[in-house]
């Protein structure tokens, strides 16, 4: 007996403009290596959202990207609060994250409301956030590319996901002596989110590995995550190390504009 | 369309000596091999009203191509069909495109008094700083290509490049050329333009027909991602490989492409439509098509070289990609899979999660995966179901293994690369040092 294991995509059109097609084949890849079976679904406005769903994902896009399934997004509020409320994956990045927190404040000062399954807060600053940015987590060092104007806020520290290393990253953090270091990834149950492209998810097996975890812990199935992976997992290795050079070595980190 | 004719009258003799400091400044630059913005930038400086009296001598006026992705090869290809027609053509080199580089070449091709030999000025220019360099230059014609997905990392917003282009093209004093089969273009407010908007375009069902259309940006703004219909003024009618028709202002033109590919016939009906503008009534479709004739192909738009230092022997044709839209244009202009293929990206495209946004079922498999972005590449690849052969992010180690592989039935191998690691593929082939320009 196949496990079969359900993906919905929200706004790939609208909301995929940092390759997050990249996170959903990531995940896909290696769940079909473990021998499940997936299903795949696009979701653009109107459609309706699939019912039994293990994981959602949510991309990045331009602020009008935001506007344009905004209302479409909201309605849709109850069903997605839900599904995190119930152990649901997520992975919300970039724009798509910012959709899903409590609102996002822009530059004229204009509030976009959100769907808060992020209790956090999101400003767009005229500060732009470029570069390579390495994190670290309880699941290892997480790493990929930054490319944002924003900055998150929230009071519950427990929500915090992780440690800038190097770069920039979404939200501040506390550390020892008063000083302030900062964060990058967001994680409420199942759901996370992130301003990290890359994308974030093939260039990080370890998040991909927690993120599947919890979906298979969720449907209480048993797949062997390791099978048939040495090749993934070698060139995200080289992919990794050549970022953590780049990063190390050069002191290269931000792009001057 | 363009009546004035051609006139030469110098610029005089105050410009004598901001003309020769810069000129002495580029000479200084290049013997260190260095960049080119100084000697614009001194001379700017010395005589601020220089850049304004030097395009004022274009008989024919000044044309700036502006797009995400094209500029390079329309503006080469609008310069050969005014010098098939007999035209003088002041063109800036490849790459050059910001107002510096503009500048420095201007300065270079001006006689000490700041006199200016060509008839036309055909310059690619920075979609970021379009409309500061047209305050300047004062355009006759502005050509919009396209507004594609791409660097996110300086522009951020795609709609912001529209808007650039379109801010800019206020500025053409006798005519805006622009995109019909891009969404944001073909929205262009006629109305709020000062000069006449015409538009081209490829025909309907040849872009339903092509695996991925055109790769323009979807409008994610008014409401309508896709395209407001225009009648377009230049228009592709058919496309056998590399010979395309064109119909340009009710004229049939034949010619041939320097490569295959819908994007270069997209750019090839709007060179159609500003080479027809700049020269009105002269313009004629046999030396249109000389012009074309006569291009050479550019580095890394249909060149081939020799693998193995053997003209007689196996070539390589090298395909040029800068982003997704690029890449999947010539992924989709394939002509079967390569029987053997390298792919290469450096570290001078930092974030390179568009790869993921490409469908590389053309594809199926590539031999050697190489340049510093090469395990980010190779992921990608795998991601998309694409077989690797090695991963080699040394691109001379690439280059030899490349050079073992038995010879191909076609006598070509294939070779994706951005543009500097096509450099370094040239010269590692022994293709180095001839400078890139146009002419
Ligand atoms: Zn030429």
């Amino acid at each position: 007996m196949t496990a079969t294991v359900r993906i919905a995509q929200l706004y790939p059109a609208t909301l995929g403009f940092t390759g997050d097609r990249g996170n959903v084949r990531a995940l896909r890849v290696r769940l079909e290596h473990a021998g499940a079976t997936v299903e795949f679904f696009p979701v653009a406005i109107g459609d309706e959202l699939p019912d039994g769903l293990d994981i959602i994902i949510i991309g990045n896009g331009p602020l009008s990207a935001i506007r344009s399934v905004h209302t479409d997004l909201l309605a849709r509020g109850d069903s997605i609060r839900a599904f995190a409320a119930s152990g649901g994956a997520l992975l919300a990045i970039g724009a798509g994250a910012e959709l899903l927190s409590r609102g996002i404040t822009t530059l004229d000062g204009e509030l976009i409301e959100g769907l808060g399954v992020f209790d956090l807060d999101v400003v767009r600053t005229r500060d732009r956030k470029v570069g390579y940015i390495v994190v670290d987590t309880s699941v290892g060092t997480v790493l990929g590319f930054e490319d944002h104007a924003s900055e998150w806020t929230f009071s519950d520290p427990t929500l915090g996901f992780g440690r800038v290393v190097s770069g920039r990253g979404s939200f501040a953090v506390s550390a020892t002596a008063g000083e302030t270091a900062r964060g990058e990834l967001v994680r409420a149950g199942n759901a996370f989110a992130s301003n990290v492209q890359g994308p974030l998810l093939p260039l990080n097996p370890n998040l991909v590995r927690e993120i599947l975890t919890a979906v298979l812990a969720r449907r209480e199935l048993v797949l062997d995550l390791d099978r048939n992976v040495e090749s993934l997992d070698s060139h995200a290795a080289g992919a990794r190390a050549t970022i953590e050079a780049l990063v190390h070595g050069k002191g290269f980190n931000t792009i001057q504009l | 369309m363009m009546s004035k004719t051609p006139q030469a009258r110098s610029a005089g003799l105050r410009y004598v000596f901001p003309v020769l400091a810069g000129k002495l400044a580029r000479f200084a630059t290049r013997l260190r091999g260095g960049g080119s913005a100084f000697p614009g930038y001194l001379t700017n400086r010395l005589a601020p009203t220089l850049l304004p009296t030097l395009a004022d001598q274009f008989g024919y006026g000044v044309v700036f191509v502006l797009g995400s992705n094209g500029k390079t090869t329309t503006t080469h290809m609008i310069s050969e069909v005014l010098r098939a027609h007999g035209l003088r053509v002041f063109t800036n080199p490849t790459g050059a495109n910001l107002p510096q580089g503009v500048t420095s070449a201007l300065l270079a091709d001006a006689t000490l008094t700041g006199r200016i030999r060509a008839d036309v000025a055909v310059l690619e220019v920075d979609e970021g700083y379009a409309a500061d360099l047209a305050d300047q230059l004062s355009p006759a014609v502005i050509l919009s290509l396209n507004v594609q997905v791409d660097q996110l990392y300086r522009f951020y917003e795609t709609e912001r490049v529209a808007d650039m282009m379109l801010e800019a093209s206020k500025r053409a004093n006798a005519h805006v050329v622009v995109n019909r089969d891009d969404p944001y273009l073909s929205k262009i407010d006629v109305d709020a333009m000062p000069a006449p908007v015409t538009f081209f375009g490829v025909a309907p069902e040849i872009v339903a027909a092509a695996a991925h259309g055109l790769a323009n940006a979807a409008d994610t703004r008014s409401g309508n991602a896709g395209i407001q219909a225009r009648d377009a003024y230049a228009e592709v009618r058919s496309v056998q490989g590399r010979d395309i028709d064109v119909h340009v202002g009710g004229v049939d033109t034949q010619v041939r492409l320097p490569a295959r590919g819908l994007h270069y016939a997209a750019d090839a009906a709007a060179a159609l439509a500003v080479a027809s503008h700049v020269l009105g009534g002269a313009f004629s479709a046999d030396s249109a098509a000389d012009g074309f004739a006569r291009m050479a192909p550019a580095y890394g738009r249909g060149e081939v070289i020799p693998l193995r230092g053997d003209p007689a022997g196996e070539q390589v044709e090298f395909v040029m990609f800068k982003n997704a839209p690029s890449l999947q244009m010539n992924l989709d202009a394939l002509d079967g899979t390569p029987e053997h293929s390298l792919i290469a990206i450096d570290e001078g495209t930092p974030d390179v999660s568009w790869l993921y946004d490409v469908d590389f079922d053309a594809l199926q498999s590539v031999d050697v995966v190489t340049g510093e972005k090469a395990y980010q590449l190779a992921l990608a690849l795998e991601h998309a179901g694409v077989r690797i052969g090695t991963v080699e992010p040394d691109m001379e180690k690439a280059v030899a293994l490349m050079r073992e592989f038995p010879k191909t039935t076609a006598g070509r191998q294939t070779w994706f690369v951005n543009y500097e690691l096509m450099m370094i593929g040239r010269r590692i082939l022994g293709h180095g040092d001839q400078e890139v320009a146009r002419r």
